[in-house]
């Protein structure tokens, strides 16, 4: 029963790995940038979630509303100050460019975190914070059932923009090749825009949905990027679905190990794992792309 | 009317192309023919804003287009069908044409263009959920072509469009050229496959290490002794 | 000859240092400033030259420090107690870097980032209790030796990437950071070379783990592998001039001391100001403070 009720748990944790990696997957995906700070970009989505209802009561899922927005014009601003010089460089040096920038980035944003907020654990407990739903024997959490199908739902609304909205495509011709992408009329520039500002939003979203389940602090953001890269070895590039899968792949995971070695080692046995599929399979299980 | 003036290009410290001079007149179906590696792809490509030239000047329509960027160019009426097609392999036909349609004034023609084009293929019709990448060498090129016309361009480029096709295939590729050539659309088309072009258009330039070395008028470079040493003798079959 | 000159005069001066001062805060101080120097060149060396971005600098630089004062504290000399922590901090590099190098960049960085939090956790739960030097080594501790180890580690790695860099060894290593398609195709192996370099950056920062064991009273023993590390050493190789012998060195006297200066003020605004310089030297001015220095001296000797 313990293994059960803990598969339950990583299940819904899962989702918002798998959410997490999205985003990343989005912007790696589309502008070959690898953005080592997307964890930190969630961190203040979930601070921004956290002082909306602390301050003003504003209920998590409702601040969603504000919060997403409000990291879609953060990631539009990263993405003139800092990224766009990046993708002027081609491949190999832009990835390498884009690890430095997500490096300084993670540490002017942890920073900052600290600075403001203090390095102290925080967490949106609401009214229904406690209420379960209860299925046989095993003990469900409303509230991170809640989470994981918004979740789902976000994916299935930024698949479906993908693949029938005019800039959607866009966004993955030139995902697909950038060059073709420009002589049909689409101005890459703003592609490259667009889908790093979705995936910041994206970032900012999950983190909000895990400020209300879980705590946050300014040093979860390491540890979800992380978890979002575990998620995209895993699960490979080019599908949103698939990193989903993934998550929920690596909650599974997480939680097993949580049952045979105890809590402490939860981190750890994603990230051997990680290494593993790294060395042995590193196109993931379900991806197309390297 | 595309004008071309003394166009330098570089890749890095090798100049490829060393000032080129070149018309295309507004209605007119040019060719570019010239072996390997004498920068025609290159030409093109610059034109289409793909490559920025070290020098010279592009004027289309009366407007300087040397260092505008691709999307300004496809708005302008200028489309590429690139070497090798490059089209979306992971999206449909109709996705692929769609995409072809991005820019604001082949908005609002988009579906009487499409409708168009599926009179000219009815194989794209046929197979407009497929993914392109399974596609036949044929039906790509057709998609690719399509691809570029829904831009809805006055000035279609076209690099080497009979690569790798059986003869039938591309004769049915150069009928449809030569529709759209009636209709009104200029054409530049750069080509190996030189004897099946030649007969086409009305003019041709010969590019050769960079630097146009002969033009005239499509039937007469056919006799031209220069253009039949090097490109009609037993060894130019048409392929690379 | 101008450097080695130069590089001399410096050393002479933090050699006697000493000697002049009794001020524990200016010793201290130099300690951090060597220890610098090593963290931050044995990156570049990797990381500049090389061209293999290593986000993970943390987990060698910590299992130097592990394996030294597990050694050190049980009774072994320090001088046996150092070259295992290096040797042990070499093995696990390449441990990483065999099966990550023979993929493309990206995956050695978040390899390496994820191997350092690998040990940061492990370590953390293994050995939760604060790590202090025994009390007979306390009552005797002196400054004095970790002053002279840190300041000798620090000549001898930037002297072993001095020579390094021009030797036929260090040439292959640039023609791979430059095209590694292109340097195979000459015959320089690029893998042989990426792990030389890797071997090396890693023996060399778990030695630097070593001395941190050594000069540190008590801490935590997750602490050396904290990201704050490899943020040291990255920062110091780009701000100071990546690729270079001498940036590393001028990185470390520039943020080692800034941060002193600025840290009486708010604890997390260096972070801040050392960021965002980072992020600006990548974008705009990769060469680091060597270059500017030299633009200047360009700008200065034109208008002369």
């Amino acid at each position: 029963m313990i293994l059960a009720q803990q598969l339950i748990l990583g299940l819904l944790v899962g989702g918002l790995y798998g959410l997490a990696a999205a985003g990343l997957s989005l912007t790696f995906g589309v502008l070959r940038v690898l953005n080592v700070a997307h964890g930190e970009l969630l961190m203040l989505g979930g601070y921004g979630t956290f002082w909306l209802f602390t301050l003003w009561k504003i209920d998590p899922f409702v601040s969603l509303v504000g919060v997403a927005p409000a990291m879609f014009l953060l990631g539009l601003l990263l993405y003139w100050a800092l990224f766009q010089f990046v993708v002027k460089a081609h491949e190999e040096t832009r990835i390498k460019n884009s690890l430095l920038i997500g490096f300084g980035l993670t540490l002017v944003l942890h920073a900052l975190a600290i600075r403001f907020w203090t390095a102290d654990e925080r967490a949106v407990t609401t009214a229904y914070a406690g209420a379960v739903l209860r299925l046989g024997g095993l003990a469900v959490p409303w509230l991170r059932l809640t989470s994981l199908l918004f979740a789902f739902a976000i994916l299935t609304a930024l698949h479906l923009f993908l693949a029938k909205a005019r800039w959607g495509r866009a966004i993955r011709a030139t995902a697909e090749d950038w060059e073709a992408a420009a002589l049909m009329g689409i101005p890459v520039g703003k592609a490259y825009l667009l889908a790093f500002a979705l995936g910041t939003a994206l970032a900012g979203i999950a983190g909000g949905l895990v400020s209300v389940s879980y705590a946050i602090s300014p040093s979860i953001g390491l540890e979800w990027t992380l978890k979002a890269l575990v998620v995209i070895v895993l699960a490979g590039l080019g599908s949103l679905f698939g990193s989903f899968a993934g998550g929920i792949i690596l909650g599974l995971a997480e939680a097993t190990s949580v049952v045979f070695l105890g809590g402490p080692y939860r981190e750890v046995v994603g990230l051997i794992l990680f290494l593993i599929v790294l060395v042995v399979r590193p196109q993931g299980l379900f991806g197309s792309r390297v | 009317m595309l004008e071309i003036k003394n166009l330098q290009v570089a890749y890095g410290p090798l100049l490829a192309l060393h000032g080129v001079d070149m018309i295309v007149r507004p209605g007119e179906m040019v060719a570019l023919v010239g072996p390997n590696g004498a920068g025609k792809s290159t030409l093109l490509k610059t034109i289409s804003g793909l490559l920025r030239p070290r020098a010279g000047a592009i004027r289309w329509q009366d407007e300087t287009i040397d260092t505008a960027p691709p999307q300004r160019i496809v708005e302008r009426g200028i489309a590429l069908v690139p070497e090798g097609r490059r089209l979306f392999a992971a999206m449909t036909v109709r996705e692929n044409l769609e995409l072809g349609a991005f820019t604001e004034r082949a908005q609002q023609k988009k579906r009487a263009q499409m409708e168009r084009i599926f009179a000219l293929f009815p194989r794209l019709f046929e197979r407009q959920q497929q993914t392109a990448g399974l596609l036949s060498g044929g039906e790509q090129q057709m998609l690719a072509l399509s691809r570029a016309l829904m831009s809805l361009p006055r000035l279609l480029l076209l690099d080497e469009p009979s690569l790798g096709l059986a003869p039938k295939i591309v004769e049915s590729i150069f009928a449809v050229l030569i529709e759209l050539h009636r209709d009104g659309m200029g054409v530049l088309i750069v080509e190996q496959n030189v004897h099946a072009v030649l007969e086409l258009v009305q003019r041709a330039y010969i590019l050769e290490g960079g630097r146009i070395v002969g033009e005239g008028e499509g039937r007469y470079l056919l006799d031209d002794d220069h253009v039949r040493a090097a490109y009609l003798g037993p060894l130019a079959r048409g392929t690379s | 000859m101008k450097s080695l000159v130069g590089g001399i005069l410096i050393i002479a001066v933090f050699a006697s240092l000493p000697l002049i001062t009794t001020r524990n805060d200016l010793l201290n101080l130099g300690v951090q400033i060597f220890l610098a120097v090593v963290l931050a060149q044995s990156w570049n060396l990797l990381g500049g030259y090389a061209g293999q971005i290593n986000l993970g600098h943390a987990a060698f630089f910590g299992i130097g420090a592990l394996v030294t004062r597990t050694l050190w504290v049980s009774g072994t000399p320090l001088i046996l107690a150092l070259f295992p922590g290096a040797l042990v901090a070499m093995l696990f590099g390449l441990i990483i870097g065999v099966p990550a190098f023979r993929l493309r960049g990206a995956y050695f960085a978040i390899g390496t980032l994820g191997l350092a939090e690998i040990l940061r956790i492990t370590v953390g739960n293994l050995l939760p209790q604060i790590s202090t030097i025994p009390a007979t080594e306390l009552a005797s501790y002196n400054i004095l030796p970790r002053y002279y180890l840190t300041l000798g580690m620090a000549i001898l790695c930037v002297a072993l990437v001095a020579l390094l860099i021009p030797s036929r060894i260090g040439l292959g290593i640039r023609a791979v950071r430059e095209d590694e398609a292109a340097a195979e195709a000459t015959g320089v192996s690029a893998l042989r070379h990426k792990l030389l370099a890797l071997a090396l950056s890693t023996a060399l920062a778990g030695l630097a783990g070593g001395a941190f064991a050594y000069y540190h009273v008590s801490y935590y023993p997750q602490h050396p592998f904290t990201p704050a590390w490899t943020f040291d050493a990255v920062l110091i190789s780009y701000i100071g001039g990546v690729g270079t012998v001498h940036g590393p060195v001028l990185g470390a006297l520039f943020y080692v001391i800034l941060r002193e200066l600025l840290a009486v003020k708010l604890v997390e605004f260096h972070l801040i100001i050392f960021g965002i310089l980072f992020m600006f030297v990548v974008l705009f001015l990769p060469g680091g403070l060597i270059e500017a220095w030299r633009r200047i001296r360009r700008m200065i000797a034109r208008s002369t």
